[in-house]
């Protein structure tokens, strides 16, 4: 198992259900078919694209944390690929990072994700 | 400002981690273009260097921050 995050940004004119539905879907096949465990979600809702993405310039963004094997992912990705109103996603290793886009001065991590795991990280250098 | 030992303003502000999706700090180590700034401007040691422009790498994808900004004059 391998702790993974997911940024999704599905197309802003998809509907909050819809995304729900495409969630609960993902994460069943993750989960039932992949044997992984989902640790936390966030939605981050509408907010503006940088560039344009298939010529839609908002983007409905979510973050999710999960534990998965690393063979489960290759269906997973292809589950993705097919949905045509999720403009990108990006998986990556989780790293403890707190799921909002968290401003390092600013902002405070929201959800159940403390920053209590932050602090070990300054061994070595 | 201190210098020698510690100049990297991440390590010294004792930032341990950079966050790709935290878009604005992002955008602060960023030419106004869009471009990510050298280790030059920045002063950031390897490792912080690195961990930024992965950072900026992965936020663009996401279009959190722009490829190419156009200048604006």
């Amino acid at each position: 198992m391998t702790a993974y995050e997911i940024v999704y940004v599905f197309d802003s004119q998809v509907t909050d259900e819809q995304v729900e539905e495409k969630l609960g879907r993902y994460h069943t096949q993750l989960t039932e078919q992949g044997g992984g465990t989902l640790s936390a979600i966030d939605h981050w809702g509408r907010r503006p694209l940088a560039f344009p993405i298939r010529k839609r310039t908002n983007g409905y963004y979510v973050v999710a944390q999960f534990a998965a094997p690393g063979q489960a992912l290759p269906e997973f990705e292809r589950l993705l690929k097919l949905d045509e109103q999720l403009l990108r996603y990006l998986v990556v290793l989780h790293d403890g990072e707190p799921t909002a886009p968290m401003s390092i001065a600013t902002r405070q991590p929201r959800g159940e994700d403390g920053d209590d795991d932050e602090l070990d990280d300054e061994e070595g250098n | 400002m201190r210098r020698g030992a510690k100049s990297c303003p991440l390590c010294e502000s004792g930032i341990r981690q950079i966050n790709y999706k935290d878009d604005k700090t992002l955008s602060r180590m960023t030419t106004e273009q869009g471009k990510i700034l050298p280790r030059r401007m920045t002063g950031m040691c390897a490792r912080h260097q690195r961990q930024i422009s992965l950072a900026i790498k992965r936020a663009r994808y996401l279009a959190l921050v722009p490829y190419l900004r156009r200048s604006s004059a």
